[in-house]
């Protein structure tokens, strides 16, 4: 099987691409960004292309021909791109890849990620929506996931190819860009002044795991992958010894000034985690792709906290 | 690296010994206290159980699994303390936390509510919670002057349907019952649909609603 990983420069893709080298199902790995991978691929091969180059993108992807697609160039705002910049991009990636990949030939079967987002949230919004629950996204990252989605699904349709959805819960991790770990590492962090709604969180391992699995077994249809556990805006910040700053209404719009400033901007749709919560159902991926057991909100979350600690190794014997 | 235990040795089903005050106030202040993906926050649930003493008497408390989820659905008149007395009652007959159905969606008070283990009335919500299994109290309708059991919550029952659901039956004790005397909380034996009754079975959940009523009607007249 000839794996296609879009998005593969980032930390998501290419541990992905990792693991799709230890399977042996998978035969050639292939996979480009705008950015190289940030570690080492043994036998996946990488292009460096923007995917708005639509035309080197897609003379790339035909030549490859895939059987399969693990689409990551679905790119959050503010992670390692700016809102419209990061909406682009994933339009642009999806369309070009995507339909380049269906008309070379081959292509077997589509796995895209998505997020939680495409659920929105807020009054009227499930707290915990499983995988029937509508979808209606209050955020523009949630209305890009569902876009890429609805995209996808579309190409499944037209040319019989199956196409699986995971909708994770906001990947975080030790070393992964992510605007809501930056947000949680600033020494003070907004949190809303008059609630402390639940926000589940995923490791970015465990969301590896996933789009492999999906992939390899060709599972179709949508599956919420969510770390179990939650946690919450204060419960988060005084774990990571960070000094709460209240904010109320317009006051978010201040606080997402100030923070960009400091180097985190806060999307919308990091907004909206902090002001309503974001939590999923994520049993029914569990069960299907057999996953066994994920790792805790709040292991994730101690894990994020982690990232900077400074590990001093003594030496076990002087050479000099 | 070592990783600390998920929720930091809290259950946020099932009521463990508590931490003396000023040890609670530290882990509140470290962040290093449970969440669950509803808003629950069983530490703060624990801490605040002592401010509401209400004095319950419970019977067949044997119903109520041990683990895994349950739906009781309870009568109730004003329906200020009800919820307060099946909550006492289920601390009571097995340990567990139980989760209040019908917390009002507006801020603040929603919140803080939510705090506190309760729900709001989303059918979608408490199935969900069931799914995780947790035991849900949800009411019948209120009957401001006690006359007997209210309507049932048809809508509920449809979306979690399946799951087993106890009839329960509350008599008021103080402040809204002669002075000095408990809540009594009795449970009923758990229903459930007929074998092989379909997810979103109207007719089914229509006879479970049907036959809720009836058993929490049998539990309030059975004065013995």
């Amino acid at each position: 099987m000839r794996v296609l990983v879009t998005g593969m420069g980032g930390e998501l893709g290419t541990r992905v691409a990792q693991l799709l080298e230890t399977r042996p199902e998978v035969d050639e790995i292939a996979g480009f960004d705008f950015m190289p991978p940030r570690r080492r691929l043994r036998r996946a091969t990488f292009k460096r292309i923007d995917p708005r180059d639509r035309d080197r993108l897609i003379g790339f992807v035909t030549d490859f021909a895939p059987h399969a697609v693990a689409h990551f160039g679905v790119y959050e705002p503010g992670s390692r791109m700016g809102p419209r910049e990061a909406a682009a991009s994933t339009e642009a990636c999806t369309v070009n890849a995507l339909g380049a990949a269906q008309r070379a030939g081959h292509l077997g079967r589509i796995a895209v990620r998505s997020g939680l987002e495409v659920y929105g949230r807020g009054r009227g919004h499930p707290l915990v929506p499983d995988e029937e629950a509508p979808l209606a996204p209050t955020t523009p990252y949630g209305r890009t996931c569902l876009e890429v989605e609805s995209l996808a699904l579309g190409i499944g349709r037209r040319h019989d190819v199956p196409v699986g959805a995971l909708r994770y819960a906001v990947v975080a991790g030790s070393h992964i860009p992510s605007p809501l770990g930056r947000v949680l590492r600033l020494p003070a962090v907004p949190v809303p002044a008059l609630a402390d709604p639940p926000f589940s969180l995923l490791h970015q391992d465990d969301a590896a795991r996933a789009m492999v699995e999906m992939l390899v077994q060709g599972f179709e249809g949508p599956l919420n992958v969510v770390g179990p556990g939650a946690s919450s805006p204060w419960q988060a910040v005084r774990l990571g010894n960070r000094i709460p700053i209240p904010v109320v209404g317009f006051g978010w719009e201040l606080a997402a000034e100030v923070a960009e400033l400091a180097g985190a901007p806060i999307p919308p749709h990091v907004v909206e985690l902090l002001r309503h919560g974001r939590c999923g159902d994520g049993a029914r991926a569990v069960a299907e792709l057999d996953l066994g057991s994920l790792r805790p909100t709040q292991e994730v979350l101690v894990d994020l906290y982690e990232w900077a600690t400074v590990l001093r190794l003594e030496p076990t014997r002087r050479v000099a | 690296m070592t990783v600390p235990v998920p929720n930091y040795g809290l259950d946020t089903d099932r009521i463990l010994a508590t931490d003396s005050l000023p040890a609670a106030l530290r882990r509140r202040l470290r962040g290093q206290y449970a969440v669950d993906e509803f808003g629950a926050d069983p530490h703060l649930m624990d801490l605040s159980a002592g401010l509401a003493p209400l004095p319950v008497t419970v019977e067949h408390g044997e119903y109520v699994p041990q683990v895994g989820p349950a739906l009781l659905v309870a009568n109730r008149g004003l329906g200020f303390l009800e919820p307060l007395a099946v909550v006492r009652a289920v601390r009571v007959a097995c340990g567990r936390r139980t989760r209040v159905v019908g917390a009002p969606e507006v801020p603040v008070l929603g919140d803080a509510l939510r705090k506190l283990g309760a729900i709001g009335y989303r059918p979608d919500d408490v199935a969900a919670l069931l799914r995780a299994g947790n035991v849900a109290a949800a009411p019948l309708a209120p009957t401001w002057f006690r006359s007997g059991p209210g309507e049932p919550p048809r809508a509920l029952l449809v979306a979690t349907l399946g799951f087993p659901v106890l009839p329960v039956a509350i008599q008021p004790g103080f402040p809204f019952g002669r002075p000095g005397r408990p809540w009594r909380v009795r449970f009923g034996e758990p229903l459930f649909p007929p074998a092989g009754t379909g997810a979103d079975d109207q007719l089914a959940a229509a006879e479970l609603a049907a036959e809720v009523q009836t058993r929490v009607q049998a539990l309030l007249e059975d004065r013995s």
